[in-house]
């Protein structure tokens, strides 16, 4: 399209561009020009937390933002998260069972990755109330809520 | 097949294999499959739930650029044959359906045209300049409306909206009516829902002109009937199609149907030589992909005075919306098939009918019979009510004992291998009957108003071929498996099943491992790919664990005893009787202890594909085995749900205290994964009973399309569940597998809802219909000027 301009934007750390509508969405460009697709689109109504990344370290709908608006701001998705291994958060999702389909789980993980690094020693009232921000329809949350209260104690042990 | 010998993998909480690619954000869904040059569609859709189409005009939308193509249903006609459904069962019209409309649209969201363009944003701003031209017809938007008398068809071809009806009578219910102490009437109102998927519908079709061959991407639960279905409606044979089902974002039922979007995406892949995608828009989702429930159940029970059920008849109507995918009758016949459940009532009636209205089409979702169990057990709360009496009491008096067992349904489904009594006192025991009915009386001088409810569950689980047969609707419910151990020793295995988050690449791991005598972390299961994968049933039903894990765990066998058969070739040994797998290794059983010979599987398979002449005589080379296995025509799970609820009769508020089910699935193949099962299932009971709900207005226009409006339970609104367990293996499957996965929803609508009515049965107010939201509990309140009734109280 005519109104297409080329953007330049921080993902991961690393500098990237592409040629981009000012009307497409940060989920659109992170899955479909930098093939980053760990960031999931579940209702394009920012509801359902399923593209949660985090901008500026802080967790936000890529549903609901565009790309053009992202430029000067560090974009950090699923795909940065952990290394050779797992993070913390992420062994104990599998540990204790804290995804069936998957689908809404690095909405989640990035959700929480934010939440634990600010709140190192959650009560599970507040671990409960953080999550309604994110829809699962597979688990009924209970091992999910499992799951962060066991990161941010493995997460506590290596800090102290 | 009566094996309840110890198990060396199945039955170990082993966590799950595919985590670490969905943690990471490595899974591959539907829209991470990359097809280059691929156009995107974006479908044009009914704004009126009922009305005549006079005319498509598109040249707008054609000539914006980007746009290759606008289609119609006359388009679609001539590409595809229609979806004729004409089952033979006495009572259900014939029906047929067209790829998309040519005559008329049948509901709000009903698709019209469809826009193809080079991306989605182009595709839909140019469904945006289709311009359709409507005569609007009178729309059915209820029960009500769709049997009035001067009623508009929903389908002209049919003599009236109502597409299906049956009666049963088993005994004689009139005469127990007359016989009877007392005559108990209830009613139960289950309201529209739907499934609800994280992840839309949405496919890829890549048509290879060259080998007349289509790839066709879709996440999917029945990846072999998905391929059958779509070779009859393209007029393609089924060598000619492969369905690829990669990681999927969940199913529940609503990714079993090929639906017309998706043979359109095939059809336009195809016509135009072009590969063509397609996701869902989550407002299409909720609008117009598959909706479930809305029936109403009125039963009539016969009792003596101790509350024993003489007789009991039900009435079931379903509003199944505007289009059968399914036969009408498939999800309400269930219902009654199995209501009676876990009591012993052999006088027993049923009258089901199906109407069509003018909303999106009803489909099987998770439990497709989620209102037996609150229907059953409410009528059982309904009858302690009338007489006085304690519900607890009358579920006993009336509960099969184990030895009623086996049971043969008035209906004539057989029940065995169940524990419904014994589930039921374990989980009053864990929550203390006695002790919450003295902490109730309490809290009622404090104006606190607490409630317990009981639900008792009988799950169909596995749907065997003679089920199908016995039930007139075409089908099998067989399934298949294919098990290879290659020449490294790893081993290979598939069956038809297709996953949605149920963890088969762990669970059925184990089954190929105890099959075989080899760690699940030696076995790779390879799903969703009608190239690899045998021709099975998929996953629907509960059936995954004892059809498919059954028919894994049998291949498995099969594999064994020719691997066994090698080694004691090797070992200079007459017979394989005395030596085994495991681990891959073979041991031998020497005054009465296992020793391991020293002979590993890796040895076995090394001769049978690389040096074959030293197999035994009549021993083909290779190691490569395949096995159908057609279940049981019905196995059951049973479980008691307990739930405890607070009212706070001056909002309406609903807050569950406590949580308990006690569960007896069989023979458990992973711990893990039927856990967090039984808590899906219950979350997904409770989510729809307390918030979701699909709104028409009388106008048939959909007001529930986005998660504004139509609320899932959140992580704030469902409380932790306690899982208590009673397995006891089923005597005629393999493994003593039973399936499991439905009947949360069944129990936990039933629980909750009886919870409220116990909580507020010092108004005297009864709810009968769900969701039982705040506004809907204090309407109640307010008929009764929301004032309690206690001992010797009248009403003010």
């Amino acid at each position: 399209m005519s109104d297409a301009r080329l953007i330049s934007l921080t993902v991961n750390g690393e500098t990237r561009e592409a040629m981009v509508e000012p009307r497409k969405l940060l989920a659109d460009v992170l899955r479909e020009d930098f093939g980053l697709t760990g960031t999931h689109v579940g209702c394009e109504h920012g509801v359902c937390g399923a593209c949660t990344v985090l901008i500026d370290d802080q967790p936000a709908r890529a549903c609901l933002t565009y790309a053009v608006q992202m430029e000067g701001h560090e974009i950090t998705t699923i795909e940065s998260v952990g290394g050779i291994g797992l993070s913390p958060l992420q062994q104990a999702m599998h540990e204790e069972h804290g995804l069936q389909c998957g689908f809404c789980t690095p909405g989640i993980v990035m959700t929480f990755e934010a939440f634990l690094r600010d709140t190192p020693d959650p009560t599970e009232e507040e671990v409960r109330d953080v999550l309604s921000g994110n829809l699962c329809r597979c688990t009924g949350y209970q091992n999910i809520v499992a799951a962060v209260m066991k990161a941010a104690a493995a997460m506590r042990e290596v800090r102290s | 097949m009566n094996e309840t010998n110890d198990f060396h993998y199945i039955g170990k909480p082993l966590a799950r294999k595919e985590d670490k690619r969905l943690v990471t954000g490595q899974g591959r869904y539907l829209d991470d499959v990359v097809v280059p040059g691929t156009l995107h569609v974006s479908f044009v859709r009914s704004p009126h739930a009922h009305a005549r189409i006079l005319g498509i005009s598109a040249d707008a939308a054609r000539d914006l650029p980007g746009v290759t193509g606008v289609f119609t249903g006359e388009d679609l006609d001539k590409w595809t044959n229609r979806l004729r459904l004409a089952p033979q069962i006495e009572g259900l019209h014939p029906t047929e359906i067209a790829t998309l409309p040519t005559d008329k649209v049948r509901f709000h969201g009903d698709p019209v045209a469809v826009v193809v363009a080079r991306d989605r944003y182009i595709a839909e701003d140019a469904a945006e300049l289709v311009e359709v031209e409507y005569e609007v017809l009178p729309a059915i938007a209820s029960l009500e409306g769709a049997f009035a008398p001067d009623a508009a068809l929903v389908d002209e071809t049919l003599p009236s909206n109502l597409v299906s009806h049956q009666t049963f009578s088993a005994g004689n219910v009139a005469q127990r009516r007359g016989e009877a102490h007392e005559v108990v009437e209830a009613s139960f109102y289950q309201h529209r829902q739907t499934h609800v998927p994280m992840e839309t519908r949405g496919c890829a079709a890549v048509w290879d002109a060259g080998r007349e061959h289509l790839t066709f991407h879709i996440g999917n639960q029945v990846p072999h009937p998905l391929r059958s279905q779509l070779a009859g409606r393209l007029g393609l044979s089924e060598s000619q199609i492969t369905v690829m089902s990669p990681d999927v974002g969940g199913g529940f039922g609503q990714k079993i149907a090929l639906y017309r979007e998706e043979l359109t995406v095939a059809a336009l892949a195809r016509q135009l030589n072009r590969p063509v995608r397609w996701r869902e828009d989550r407002t299409e989702n909720l609008m117009a992909a598959s909706h479930a429930r809305e029936n109403l159940c009125r039963t009539r029970a016969s009792v003596d005075a101790d509350g024993r059920i003489l007789g009991l008849e039900l009435e079931i109507t379903e509003d199944f919306g505007a289009y059968c995918f399914y036969p009408a009758n498939y999800m309400s016949r269930v219902v009654a098939m199995i209501l009676t459940g876990p009591y012993r009532i052999e006088d027993y009636a049923f009258e089901v009918k199906i109407a069509l209205t003018n909303k999106c089409g009803n489909g099987p979702m998770r439990a497709p019979m989620a209102i037996t169990s609150w229907v059953m057990d409410g009528t059982i709360d309904a009858i302690a009510r009338q007489l006085g009496l304690d519900p607890l009491a009358v579920r006993r008096i009336n509960m099969l004992r184990p030895d009623d067992l086996p049971y043969r349904m008035a209906t004539g489904e057989v029940l065995e291998d169940i524990t419904p009594a014994e589930t039921l006192e374990s989980v009053i025991d864990a929550i203390d009957y006695e002790a919450f009915r003295k902490r109730q009386q309490a809290l009622h001088a404090e104006g606190r108003y607490i409630g317990l409810g009981l639900c008792t569950v009988v799950e169909s689980t596995t749907y065997g071929s003679a089920f199908y047969k016995s039930t007139g609707i075409p089908g099998s419910g067989h399934e298949a498996a294919w098990v290879r151990i290659e020449p490294s020793g790893v081993v290979n295995a598939s069956v038809g099943l297709g996953a949605t988050g149920q963890g088969y690449e762990t669970a059925m791991s184990q089954a190929v491992a105890e099959g075989l005598g080899v760690d699940p972390s030696n076995v790779r299961i390879h799903i969703g790919n009608t190239d690899v994968a045998p021709y099975g049933m998929g996953s629907r039903g509960a059936r995954g664990g004892t059809a498919g894990g059954g028919s894994l765990y049998l291949c498995a066998q099969k594999a064994r005893d020719q691997v066994l058969r090698i080694a004691a070739h090797k070992l200079g040994l007459n017979s394989a009787q005395d030596i085994r797998l495991l681990d891959g290794q073979v041991e031998r059983l020497i005054n009465g202890e296992w020793n391991r010979t020293g002979l590993s599987l890796a040895d076995i398979s090394r001769t049978a594909y690389l040096d074959p002449t030293n197999l035994p005589e009549g021993v083909a080379p290779g190691l490569d085995f395949s096995l159908t296995y057609d279940p049981p025509p019905m196995t059951y799970s049973n479980s008691s749900h307990a739930c405890e609820v607070e009212v706070d009769v001056a909002t309406g508020a609903l807050s569950i205290a406590r949580y308990v089910v006690s569960e007896d699935c069989g023979t458990v193949i992973n711990p893990i994964v039927v856990r967090g099962q039984q808590q899906g299932a219950i979350a997904m009971g409770l989510s729809g009973a307390l918030l979701e709900e699909v709104v028409y207005d009388e106008n048939g226009q959909n007001l529930s399309a986005t998660f504004a409006d139509y609320l899932v339970a959140t992580a704030c609104e469902l409380p932790n569940f306690d899982i208590l367990h009673h397995h006891t293996p089923n005597k005629r499957t393999p493994a003593g597998i039973k399936g499991m996965a439905e009947g949360g929803v069944m129990g936990a609508i039933g629980a909750v809802t009886n919870a409220v009515n116990d909580a507020l049965a010092p108004f005297g107010v009864v709810a009968d219909r769900q969701p039982l939201s705040p506004q809907y509990l204090r309407s109640l309140l307010r008929e009764r000027s929301g004032t309690a009734l206690h001992e010797g109280q009248e009403l003010t």
